[in-house]
């Protein structure tokens, strides 16, 4: 009885800063999706009730879902990628023991202290016609040398950014999950004569199933909001406006001032992404351990 | 005799250890001399680059050091181009992180607090729907909230282009929460509170006087990284933020990478602020590196 009260004095502050900084603009993103500017007579346009309007046109507006296209390529080539790299790395490095341990740890997790600005910025250098070494090395052998910014191959030279910066952050992860497995269960597994493959395949890959899951969800929630590393790279190179849905959106909102159709293509987005995480989840079956 | 001992001992046990490295085929070393290779090839093009000037640049090998070094000329720009605003940039995000560090470890301790020691209804819904929030894009809570605020400011309340545009929106951490959590689950048994309040101890006072002690290692793991989060978030900034003597480092530095001096680009310079912008988070990293892991692990393990 005494308790009513008290946990939401504890709660009030973070609930304060949630509602006015989550719950408020989501609601007013909602709000605003619904309105479409409309002119009446000769008057200037006015914000007036549109309904679905907005959405309707997100859906049939091609450079938008160029945009998504793209980004769910960048998905399924990516992600993949990115985690059969870190669970392979993490697996090694397992086994691994003393000073090499450390040493690897630190070095393959430095990318993700990077901010992503500055490993756009990085990469954008290194990928630059005139001054990256690769083509150095290609001009210096003869041959032409490549420009990895232009608009055909840019979605893969920042697919490239975000692995760099972010396997060996799931390979922590990773590493950290099978850290914890006790040892007990590697002895019987040896004892029950579980050696080199089998031991990864039979008992650490199993082991290290939800934390697999995990790192898929939160890639494919950081996948749809890919925004830096193109921005970044927009004036060093050629960026389409909808390489990713979220530089569409900014530059929808930011340089068109379309605010409410900018907003409906933001809830398109938050929509896809509960989709995805939400199809992912049931397909691993994970849907009743939260 | 029992000197012998110990070196059979110590012998088998290298002998086991000798084995199990045998066991390291060259594929796996391959394996972590690549990732290494590529995880450090930027950050060692960034140490090489900060000793060239923008000639050398072009005309000397992009992975090695180049003579006369020019690290000096580039600090000094660095400090001093457009009248040392890299100075302000780099206060700012000291100040922005910081704050942002200290009050997202608070109101993410007290508010885990209430999910972990108190029944109340609709608890699970709540932190169901907190937690839920990590899906929802930057764009669809960025937007809405800048335009929230252009409205605050016309109404008379002067938050956009403020620092708290971008400190008080970034203390909403909803991982953070569900660290402290774990945290408080693990950390301060619920007997303990029990019998404080049996000796007459108020709420506050468990709260402060025993729990937060107890859950130091969860305070600066949350702390750390929101540290980090501010330290590196870029899009709330863009947004939030119009005069540039208020912007962080990201920011600053992507303004410099949009502008050119005549044709030529700033490229060492703007090399040299991001190495030199990049250097405290290393170092926290490097330190406090324990509670990284701890946060990753608690994490990974829980979810």
């Amino acid at each position: 009885m005494r308790h009513r009260v008290t946990p939401w004095l504890f709660l009030s502050p973070f609930l304060l800063l949630f509602t006015v900084f989550y719950l408020t603009p989501v609601g007013y993103a909602v709000y605003l999706s619904l309105f479409i500017k409309k002119r009446v007579g000769f008057g200037p346009a006015k914000d007036v009730f549109g309904g679905l309007t907005n959405y309707v046109r997100a859906l049939q507006d091609t450079d938008f879902l160029r945009s998504l296209a793209n980004i769910g390529l960048f998905a399924v080539v990516q992600i993949p990628i990115m985690l059969i790299v870190a669970i392979a790395v993490a697996i090694v490095l397992d086994s691994v023991k003393g000073r090499a341990q450390r040493f690897f740890r630190t070095v393959f997790y430095l990318p993700y202290t990077i901010p992503t600005v500055i490993a756009g910025l990085l990469w954008g250098y290194l990928y630059s016609r005139n001054l990256s070494p690769l083509n150095q090395f290609l001009t210096a052998t003869g041959r032409d040398p490549l420009d990895l910014l232009s608009s055909t191959v840019v979605l893969w030279s920042v697919a490239n950014i975000v692995t760099w910066t972010w396997t060996g952050y799931n390979m922590i992860t990773l590493y950290a999950a099978l850290q914890n497995v006790p040892h007990d269960i590697y002895e019987a597994a040896r004892i029950d004569g579980a050696d080199g493959w089998n031991l990864v395949r039979r008992v650490k890959l199993p082991l290290l199933r939800p934390t697999i899951l995990l790192t898929v969800i939160f890639s494919i929630i950081g996948t749809m909001q890919v925004f830096s590393e193109p921005f970044v790279l927009r004036p060093l190179g050629y960026v389409p406006d909808n390489i990713t849905p979220n530089t569409y959106i900014y530059l929808a909102a930011s340089r068109d001032v379309q605010y409410a159709y900018a907003a409906a293509m933001a809830i398109l987005i938050a929509l896809v992404t509960f989709l995805f995480s939400g199809i992912f989840l049931r397909y691993a079956r994970l849907g009743d351990n939260t | 005799m029992s000197a012998v001992q110990p070196t059979t001992t110590t012998r088998a046990r290298r002998a086991r250890t000798i084995r199990e490295r045998r066991g390291f085929s060259p594929l796996q070393v391959l394996l972590l001399g690549l990732f290494a290779v590529y995880s450090l090839l930027p950050l060692w093009w960034m140490i090489v680059t900060i000793f060239k000037d923008n000639g050398q640049l072009f005309t000397t090998p992009g992975l090695w050091f180049a003579s006369p070094s020019h690290l000096l000329d580039n600090v000094r720009k660095v400090f001093t181009h457009q009248d040392g605003i890299f100075v302000r940039w780099l206060l700012n995000s000291v100040l922005y992180s910081a704050a942002i560090a200290v009050g997202s470890a608070l109101t993410c301790a007290t508010a885990g607090y209430a999910f972990s020691k108190y029944e109340f209804r609709g608890r699970n819904q709540l932190f169901g729907l907190i937690l839920g929030t990590i899906m929802v894009p930057g764009t669809a809570l960025v937007l809405p909230l800048f335009l929230i605020m252009q409205k605050l400011g016309q109404a008379g309340v002067p938050l956009i282009n403020t620092p708290w545009a971008f400190i008080l929106p970034s203390l909403v951490n909803p991982f953070g929460l569900y660290l402290m959590r774990l945290f408080w689950d693990s950390a301060f048994p619920t007997d303990l509170i029990e019998a404080a309040r049996i000796d007459g101890a108020s709420e506050a006072t468990i709260f402060w006087r025993l729990g937060m002690p107890l859950v130091q290692g969860g305070l600066v793991t949350v702390a750390l990284f929101s540290f980090v989060a501010g330290w590196n978030n870029f899009f709330l900034p863009l947004m939030m933020l119009n005069s540039t003597s208020l912007y962080p480092l990201t920011l600053g530095l992507s303004v410099w990478n949009n502008t050119t001096t005549g044709t030529e680009r700033l490229y060492t310079m703007i090399v040299t602020g991001a190495l030199i912008s990049i250097l405290p988070l290393i170092a926290a990293f490097l330190t406090l590196g324990r509670y990284w892991q701890g946060g990753l692990a608690t994490g990974a393990v829980k979810g």
